[in-house]
């Protein structure tokens, strides 16, 4: 025991107090009635956080009880029967199962029912030219208005120059340019920061495409180099399409998923 | 003299959920809470740029906080830094400190990043959402931090109950097997307080002790045993004992256990001390045979206590103690002491900050003067005594002592029962006439008198001494006072000077009243208040005769007569007097319509019985200043759309 720890070398020395052990068994009693107070008086947002933990703890203590549940329920199955000969005092007993083998199939069917769309985006929200396009004004009494801005997040590729500025028609800003996106593999249920190759197809516009704009349900190109995948063939595959699942204008990253 | 190192100060490190907690409740309480999609979306932008901002700068200083405060072992002394890396481990301190460091970093670029994005967002909804997305990413950074943050939790409340070792002072270092007796010296010399058990490894931790030698502060240091086995295969508790031993410049007291009780042989205890000898070099060391009440160095076999003899070489002496009987703790650690302090003064004798205090160092020695022989002076009371003492005669006073020469108040009260007990004599000493009444019991109070009102002995022949003295005094007629004798001219010239006195007297208040700078009457007030006494005295004064001025001034308060009835005399002054009054006369208007003195004084009477229940309670009267609404409404209704309300 270390020189400074006076508590426990009072305790080592000295002892607890005669009834430390029922008044810490009191204690813990009456910690839940205290808690229950607590949550009904507390506001504002301390409750929010406070409501938000005792929520996650009572979600987990289900989910626990619910695992043991699971683990203890049996149900009858008819191919389990029982081999060789039975006592005739056996002789109605049905084979049993375990419940968790069942929610494992359903489990399974759901995958493969998901699996049936080949984009995992089909539908997206269409985008007015307004709100992906701001105005800029220019010429020297700001009357004219033909320069667009891109506010939303955009891939420019590598060698990208851009024309002279006067000219410039769509003007995409430096800080909304991405240069990689973070992929997931549905099958590998991973997810890996790719560098973004390119942008095949904005389901919004043709010219969006051609603007390398990237919003929800934008299919790009990816460099899945890193990730060591090979064709049927036994090609290296380094370049794979992904579908953005998120919006990058609100979320300040791309998430994309891999399409296989 | 405290120590350098103090590392209580360190602030706690919270656990990472209780640190987003913080810094997240920070942010919403520091910051404005209020945001409008009908807000302009400049300042829409603005808040939650604010919010982004705010959040990654509190992260920030509270990491920067934790990062400042944690020592950094390049620079403390290398006993702590060593301590340290062996209670815990200096690649994982750093370790979790340069993760800090980075997670620092991180959260820095996510907050400049994001408030880039912000500056593009075109919505309450979008700004929103990238302000989530920022505060996520900060959160997500330091919730992977929660290992560094609970490790460096711990590193904190262990470095706080660290002994406060000051690495530079005068230190005693007690060293040697387990279970040989460490412990039991250093709660023999200091009041540590240290456990003492009868098993190995009691102590776990280094333990420091203080005690004072020479009038100097020294600090005992009791270290976990120390087993005799190669350096790596150390664990942690020896290494706490070598950090010591190597890095303290201090007096090592080497402990053996030669009864063997410990556990280990001496043969083990030595070789011990051989292996660790290097870490000995240049301190002075001391092989101390502890337990001896239970074996010494004579009781051993040969081939041991010779073993025993040839580990003291030069630089290293032997001692014996018994922590048991308590014999030899003293001289052990008096020449440990002495050892290191000689040590010590010879090394700042050595180096070169001496010669600065050397320089100015003089001893001055006066060389003889004369031939005269001065010696010092003894008081022949003081050399009789020393005689006598010489002599082993026990001297003729009843209060001598054979060895003391005479018996002293703290014998007494040995004898009459030590300290608490004894009641020192205060009345021994009493000088008076007769050594019987020494004792005596004198009362406070005799017949409702106070004695000491009567304890002056004396008092009557003191009385009748002053008496005569007076009266010796009163015939020779000192309180005789001298005769009146004032001829006339004297007489005349004094009064003349009190008259001049007087005048003066009254001229100084009259210009004191007519000061320019006091508030001054009205001519119209001061006209009422002049009255026609005044005027016949000033005309007196001036050696004139007031009685026409006043019969004028009597007729112009008088009711209007007829002309004919009119004293002749008076008529002509009158008519000669006609010339334009300068001031009209002023009435008293308090008395006008009152009959007559009498009525006046009652009508005085009534205001002032009627004013005097208000002024006793102080209220506010009519006559008083009031403000009657201090917010008129016509002043303060109305919108206030653009401009001042300077147009109400």
């Amino acid at each position: 025991m270390p020189q400074n720890e006076y508590i426990e070398e009072s305790i080592r020395r000295h002892g607890r107090r005669m009834d430390h052990a029922e008044r810490k068994r009191k204690r813990e009693a009456r910690q839940v009635h205290k808690d229950a107070e607590f949550a009904q008086k507390v506001h504002g947002l301390k409750a929010k956080l406070y409501n938000k933990k005792r929520h996650s703890e009572k979600i987990q203590m289900k989910k626990t009880l619910k695992m043991h549940d699971e683990k203890n329920a049996k149900q009858k199955t008819d191919d389990a029967v029982p081999e060789g000969a039975v006592p005739a005092y056996l002789l109605d007993r049905e084979g049993q199962q375990r419940a968790k083998v069942l929610s494992n199939m359903l489990k399974q069917k759901r995958k493969e029912k998901a699996g049936k769309w080949n984009v995992p985006l089909p539908k997206v929200r269409g985008i007015a030219e307004d709100e992906m396009f701001k105005v800029v004004k220019t010429g020297k009494s700001k009357s004219k208005a033909w320069k667009r801005m891109v506010t939303k997040p955009t891939f420019v590729g590598d060698g990208f120059t851009r024309k002279p500025p006067k000219y410039e028609r769509f003007i995409r800003p430096m800080a909304l340019r991405y240069k990689k996106a973070n992929v997931t593999h549905p099958e590998l249920k991973a997810t890996f920061q790719l560098p973004i190759i390119g942008v095949k197809k904005n389901p919004q516009s043709p010219m969006y495409t051609q603007l390398g704009v990237l919003t929800k349900g934008t299919i790009i190109e990816v460099n899945v180099a890193e990730l060591g995948l090979v064709t049927t063939g036994g090609k290296v595959l380094w370049g794979k399409y992904a579908q953005i699942t998120n919006n990058p204008e609100n979320d300040g990253c791309i998430n994309a998923l891999l399409l296989v | 003299m405290s120590s350098i190192y103090n590392f209580k100060k360190i602030a706690p490190v919270p656990e990472a959920g209780d640190f987003l907690d913080i810094v997240l409740s920070k942010t919403q309480r520091k910051t404005p809470t209020v945001v409008h999609p009908g807000y302009k979306i400049t300042r829409i932008r603005q808040f939650y740029m604010r919010k982004v901002k705010f959040t990654q700068e509190t992260f920030d200083e509270k990491l920067h906080q934790i990062l400042t405060e944690f020592p950094v072992l390049d620079n403390v002394h290398p006993f702590y830094a060593d301590l340290m890396n062996v209670l815990y481990d200096k690649d994982h301190y750093k370790l979790a400190l340069g993760q800090l460091n980075t997670a620092k970093h991180l959260i820095d670029s996510v907050g400049k990043d994001y408030v880039r994005l912000l500056k593009f967002g075109d919505s309450l909804y979008r700004c929103k959402q990238l302000k989530r997305a920022a505060l996520g990413r900060m959160a997500t950074v330091m919730k992977r931090q929660k290992d560094s943050l609970s490790y460096l939790e711990q590193v904190r409340q262990h470095l706080a109950r660290l002994p406060s070792i000051d690495p530079n002072t005068r230190t005693l270092i007690v060293c040697g097997y387990p279970n040989v007796g460490k412990s039991s010296f250093m709660n023999k010399v200091t009041r540590a307080d240290v456990d003492v058990q009868p098993y190995a490894f009691t102590t776990k931790s280094l333990f420091v002790g203080h005690m004072d030698y020479k009038y100097l502060r020294w600090q005992v240091i009791d270290t976990p045993g120390i087993l005799d086995h190669p350096l790596e295969e150390r664990n942690t508790i020896e290494m706490q004992s070598i950090t010591a031993l190597a890095h303290l410049r201090a007096s090592v007291l080497f402990f053996i256990d030669l009864s063997e009780q410990c556990g280990y042989t001496i043969q083990d205890q030595i070789s011990l001390f051989h292996s660790i000898k290097p870490l000995f070099a240049n301190k002075p060391t001391l092989l101390v045979m502890s337990k001896t009440d239970v074996c010494t160095i004579d009781n051993v076999r040969p081939e041991e206590r010779q073993m025993v003899e040839d580990a003291v070489t030069d630089g290293v002496s032997l001692c014996q103690l018994s922590s048991y009987h308590e014999t030899g703790i003293t001289e052990t650690r008096d020449l440990a002491c002495d050892r290191l302090l000689q040590q010590r003064v010879e090394m700042k004798l050595k180096g070169n900050k001496i010669s600065g205090v050397l320089n100015r160092i003089n001893v001055a020695q006066p060389g003889r003067r004369d031939t005269v022989e001065r010696p010092a002076h003894i008081p022949e009371a003081v050399l009789r005594r020393r005689q006598q003492q010489q002599n082993g005669a026990a001297g003729d006073g009843d209060d001598d002592d054979e060895t003391m020469g005479r018996m002293l108040e703290r014998d007494l009260e040995v004898e009459g029962g030590g300290a608490g007990v004894y009641n020192v004599d205060l009345k021994k000493r009493y000088m008076l006439a007769s050594d019987e009444w020494k004792y005596d019991v004198i009362p406070e109070i005799i017949d409702g008198k106070n004695v000491a009102d009567f304890i002056d002995p004396d008092i009557e022949e003191k009385l009748a001494e002053l008496e005569r003295e007076e009266e010796k005094l009163a015939a020779e007629g000192l309180y005789d006072s001298p005769e009146e004798s004032m001829d006339e001219e004297e007489e005349r010239i004094r009064d003349t000077a009190r008259r001049i006195r007087q005048r003066k007297q009254i001229i100084a208040q009259t210009s004191h009243i007519n000061d320019v700078n006091r508030a001054k009457l009205t001519t119209k007030a001061k006209a009422a208040v002049s009255t026609t006494e005044d005027f016949s005295e000033h005309l007196q004064r001036l050696g004139l005769n007031p009685s026409l001025a006043d019969e004028t001034a009597q007729r112009a308060g008088r009711k209007r007569g007829r002309s004919e009835s009119r004293d002749p005399a008076v008529k002509m002054a009158r008519s000669s007097s006609l010339a334009a009054r300068a001031v009209s006369v002023i009435r008293d208007r308090s008395v006008m319509g009152l009959k007559d003195e009498r009525s006046r004084v009652a009508t005085e009477k009534s205001k002032s019985m009627s004013m005097r229940r208000m002024n006793l309670m102080a209220r506010a009267g009519e006559a008083d200043r009031a403000i009657q609404s201090k917010k008129p409404k016509h002043l303060f209704t109305g919108k206030r759309s653009i401009g001042s309300n300077d147009r109400r």
